[in-house]
């Protein structure tokens, strides 16, 4: 099966004007390899040593893959599955099926076999790269419902090579050899070979995560890339020679566009660890410049210096103790404009040398100039301590459809809530639905074989990303969320509750929040809070309670959760904030109905249930009883009449 | 705090083998060695000649019997008179007008041959046993120098060494001697290190830790206790020259004296069997650490602080110094250099207690 539906080169050529033609992703490396060949481009940690290849290297083993690779059978627009971690025989292999215009479609290493048998039905793959014998086994199994997948090559022959290798297996490393035989054979080739990819070519063939659905295929051609790095590096997101780590997916969009894209562009040297495992291990040694991770994988990082200050010695935690909350402290203060003085520098000099310089040291983060997240909203805690630390952490904002770069705070400009500012050449606009608008060079053309879904997705020219968000009085952009999860106020402002309710949770004190507002003049909202970190707080400052219910109806807890809201309202844009709140007296809880097993709000159950308390917060009451319907867990119900306070944001207790 | 590991990768094997793979313990080992470098330029003559000088010469020989100890795991209890075999070999063939650089190798080569002749019944014997026949080359290599006048000149001779120069460079002044003796634990001190990681110095701990069973994966006892003893003994009589010429000048029989032996043992086993930075700790506490309290008690007892009497004051640093011995064996039982190594670790591991948490 070919890629012909996306779209005719000289469609393209006529959808962007500005790519040159004969700036593709083989040129590049091949520019590279002639002017630095020398210059390690690629190093692997293998039994414990990092292996280095250098540009002449990359070039040489892309080349000749590509050449034996043509003499396996594959020929333009063939579609090539690429499956396993992050090797760099994999890289290779992607770039030379890339430089015969092939097109690597790369799938997460962790796929069930039956989702990567429909991959490679749907995508009628014929030739499959994989790292190793695991990944050979899947594909052998999908072979069974996909027997047009004639040959599999693979990267690490432990359990593959010898006379159990299965029918249909090639290593890399034979056809590797067989395309060096074919380069001395034909010496012209080598020229023709780099000579063939377009800027028009689709250089890789990814999917976004299909919420609901298959995945949609993502075809990405040299020239959206290639832009979207330039781009990038204009507002100096990269900088040239950057060391980077590459141990995300590579069937991720950032992993193509960092470890590849960017790393031809901009000459980095990109590291391997040597299994997902030891990917914080053999960051430690190799001490990168760049990095990128998950909000969620910088809070479990933040924890593990948590555990580990807990368990250090009653010294170190001390300084610890002396050192992290002020400079977390300096940083807040920071962000809110306000500059610290010369004591404070000087004591965070100190402090640098103490703790901060040999955490960072410990995580391998010292070298790291280019710290981003993205993906979801970062915990204000987890922001603020590794900008204490003196990471420049920056979030940025983007998908497979633009490369995963269009939106970054710039490294002077940081706020908590907003993710920065369009790069040169990518515009953005919010459009009536309060929808994400975005349009530039390295917007894909098109989904693969879907044109409906290319068609709801970009019209008139703007990818509409289906993200919620909104410019701050700065300029900068807000992610609110997904477009489906809108609400209205009465006065039609449009607010987004999960937004509202995940910003509130950051909080330790808050378990559960459920923001409504739907059609009302302001929001209000139901809190539960957290029976253990209330209490300790509680226990902490002297407040006396005996059960849940009591605790949440102190006036202490009131106010210490009035300021938490106070605080969102403050990040808030004007016209938007939490007028009233309410603190229930139970958790929600599953067997009630109230959340799901994993803790995700029944808006229904709750408006349903608590119909009587969501009134009271609009009808200006300041207490409202309510009668609670308790489920025991013999099966019986029982009533309970509680006194629940209602307080007035801006109101004293 | 001071150690930063990010960043330190390697390429090859034999650079993940380096002596010092940490730059921290790299810029160590520099300043400690410009210190060394320009301690005659810093020190008065006092100082380097009687403290610093003596440090040094004593280190190289904790370093020579802790290869024998601490590596090959074979106790001696004569390692002065190795050193004795050492120094007389030297003044000998340094008369016969043979150049002093091949008079060391000879004095060397004289106490290995002697050295490894005794340590032949390490073969046969170990531990107490070992420590007898070790005692027995001890008391055997005294009588033979104070009863053979051709060696020691006599009974109550003192042999002067006569006057020689290194590489040119004659042997008189302090500074001069003070370098060879620097030169000679620094080449003793790069030696221990290196061994430790060859598969002479990995035969050895095998050897160490069970004889037979080292027999079993195919290290040859007989040979490899040899090789400890002969290499051992080597270095001891290298070191022996080396005192004579630079530091003692005369030598008598009653400078290699059992004492001496057991202080030498005392080095090694407070300093640390089987490590470097033991023998240089190891020996600076035997050495200087009786003078610095002996000073110390002194000045106590001139500014009146310390009313006792003159018999108990002049036993007091005795007893302090004993007490020293115990509380640091009891305190880390691997001696100095683990004390070193746990303060290092600590370091190491900062802010956090453990390497990964």
């Amino acid at each position: 099966m070919q890629l012909e539906d996306i779209r005719t080169a000289a469609e393209s050529a006529a959808l962007h004007p500005n790519w040159r033609e004969g700036d593709h992703l083989l040129a590049l490396l091949a520019k590279n390899a002639g002017e630095r060949p020398n210059e390690v481009a690629m190093r692997e940690r293998d039994h414990g040593i990092w292996q280095e290849y250098s540009w002449a290297d990359y070039l040489d083993i892309v080349v000749s893959f590509a050449a034996g690779l043509e003499e396996a059978g594959v020929t333009a627009h063939d579609l090539v599955a690429v499956i396993g971690d992050n090797r760099p025989n994999l890289y290779f292999a992607m770039l030379g099926a890339i430089c015969l215009r092939a097109v690597p479609s790369p799938a997460y290493p962790d796929v069930p076999p039956e989702e990567l048998a429909g991959q490679l039905r749907r995508e009628g793959i014929r030739v499959a790269v994989a790292e190793d014998q695991e990944q050979v086994d899947k594909l052998l199994l999908a072979r069974r419902s996909h027997p047009d997948l004639q040959l599999i090559v693979y990267d690490d022959p432990r359990g593959l090579s010898g006379k159990d290798q299965p029918e249909g297996t090639v290593s890399f490393e034979t056809l590797l050899e067989r395309g060096r035989a074919r380069l001395k054979r034909e010496p012209g080739l080598k020229d023709d070979l780099l000579s063939r990819p377009s800027v028009h070519d689709v250089a890789i063939l990814l999917h976004s995560s299909g919420t609901t659905g298959v995945p949609k295929g993502v075809p990405l051609k040299h020239g959206h890339l290639i832009s979207g790095v330039r781009n990038a590096a204009a507002a100096g997101y990269f900088r040239q020679g950057e060391v980077h780590m590459a141990y995300l997916p590579i069937a991720w969009v950032g992993d193509f566009t960092f470890s590849v894209a960017a790393a031809l562009e901009l000459r980095f040297v990109v590291n391997i660890p040597e299994a997902q495992e030891t990917a914080l291990h053999d960051m430690r040694e190799i001490a990168p410049t760049l990095y990128f991770c998950s909000p969620r994988a910088w809070s479990a990082m933040l924890t593990r210096i948590q555990v580990g200050i807990a368990e250090t010695t009653r010294f170190k935690r001390w300084l610890y103790d002396r050192f992290m909350p002020f400079a977390v402290e300096m940083e807040r203060a920071r962000l809110d404009g306000r500059q610290p003085g010369a004591l404070q520098k000087l004591r965070y000099a100190l402090g640098s040398f103490l703790i901060y310089g040999p955490i960072k040291d410990h995580l391998g983060l010292s070298r790291v100039e280019r710290a981003y997240t993205a993906g979801e909203a970062i915990g204000e805690d987890v922001f603020l301590f590794f900008r204490a630390l003196g990471l420049n952490l920056r979030q940025f904002y983007g998908q497979t459809e633009n490369c995963a770069l269009a939106v970054a705070q710039s490294p002077d400009d940081i706020s908590l809530t907003s993710v920065g500012r369009p790069f040169p050449g990518v515009e953005v606009k919010i459009d009536d639905s309060g929808e994400i608008l975005l349009r530039g060079d390295n917007i894909f053309d098109g989904y693969y074989k879907d044109p409906e879904a290319t068609a709801k997705a970009l019209r008139g020219g703007w990818l509409h990303t289906g993200d919620a968000g909104q410019f701050d009085d700065d300029g900068q952009l807000v992610v609110l969320g997904r477009v489906s999860e809108v609400m209205h106020t009465a006065s039609g402002t449009r607010y987004i509750p999960t937004y509202l309710e995940n910003r509130l949770k950051f909080s330790q004190f808050v378990k559960d929040v459920c923001v409504v507002g739907s059609g009302r003049d302001f929001l209000s909202a139901i809190v539960c809070i957290d029976l253990q970190a209330t209490g300790q707080w509680a226990q902490e400052n002297g407040v006396a309670y005996t059960s849940y219910a009591e605790l949440s109806q102190s006036p202490a807890i009131y106010d210490l959760v009035q300021g938490i809201i106070a605080r969102l309202n403050a990040a808030l844009p004007s016209g938007l904030a939490i007028s009233r709140f309410v603190n229930l007296h139970k958790e929600f809880d599953p067997d009630d109905g109230e959340v799901t097993r994993t803790r995700k709000l029944r808006r229904d159950v709750i408006d349903e249930r608590y119909r009587r308390i969501i009134e009271a917060t609009y009808t200006g009451d300041r207490e409202i009883e309510f009668e609670a319907q308790i489920a025991y867990e013999t099966g019986q119900t029982g009533v309970i009449t509680r006194k629940l306070t209602i307080r007035t944001l801006g109101e004293g207790a | 705090m001071f150690y930063r590991l990010a960043g330190v990768h390697h390429t090859r094997y034999e650079q993940a083998r380096a002596l010092w793979p940490v730059p921290a313990d790299r810029w160590q080992v520099l300043v400690i060695a410009l210190l060394a470098l320009a301690a005659p330029f810093y020190l008065s003559d006092l100082y380097l000649g009687s403290y610093m000088l003596p440090w040094l010469i004593w280190s190289a020989g904790a370093l020579a019997l802790t290869l024998l100890m601490g590596m090959a795991g074979q106790l001696h209890f004569g390692f002065a008179a190795v050193m004795a075999i050492g120094a007389y070999s030297s003044i000998h063939l340094a008369r016969l007008g043979i150049p002093f650089e091949l008079t060391l190798v000879g004095a060397g080569l004289v106490s290995a041959v002697i050295g490894s002749l005794f340590g032949a019944a390490a073969l046969r014997v170990k531990g107490l046993y070992l420590v007898m026949a070790t005692l027995a080359m001890q008391y055997l290599v005294d009588w033979v120098i104070i009863n053979v006048p051709a060696i020691s000149g006599g009974a109550q001779a003192t042999l002067r060494t006569p006057a020689v120069s290194f590489l040119f460079v004659p042997l008189e002044s302090l500074t001069a001697r003070y370098y060879l003796a620097l030169a000679w634990v620094a080449l003793s001190a790069v030696f221990f290190l290196n061994v430790k990681r060859t598969s002479f110095g990995r035969a050895l701990v095998a050897i160490r830790d069970k004889d037979f069973a080292a027999a079993v994966i195919g290290v040859d006892p007989f040979r490899y206790k040899l090789m400890a003893f002969f290499t051992s003994s080597f270095m001891g009589g290298v070191t022996g020259a080396i005192l004579a010429f630079c530091y003692y000048r005369a030598v008598t029989p009653e400078q290699f004296s059992f004492n001496v032996s057991i202080q030498l043992v005392a080095m090694v086993l407070v300093g640390g069997l089987g490590s470097v930075v033991g023998g240089f700790l190891g020996a600076g506490f035997v050495l200087l650490i009786p003078i610095m309290l002996t000073n110390f008690v002194a000045g106590l007892a001139a500014s009146g602080w310390l009313a006792v009497s003159s018999n108990l004051l002049s036993h007091l640093p005795l007893m302090i110094y004993g007490a020293l011995i115990i509380g640091f064996l009891l305190f880390e039982p691997l001696g100095l250099a683990k004390i070193y190594d746990n303060i290092r670790k600590y370091f190491l591991v900062w802010p956090f207690r453990h390497a990964r948490s």
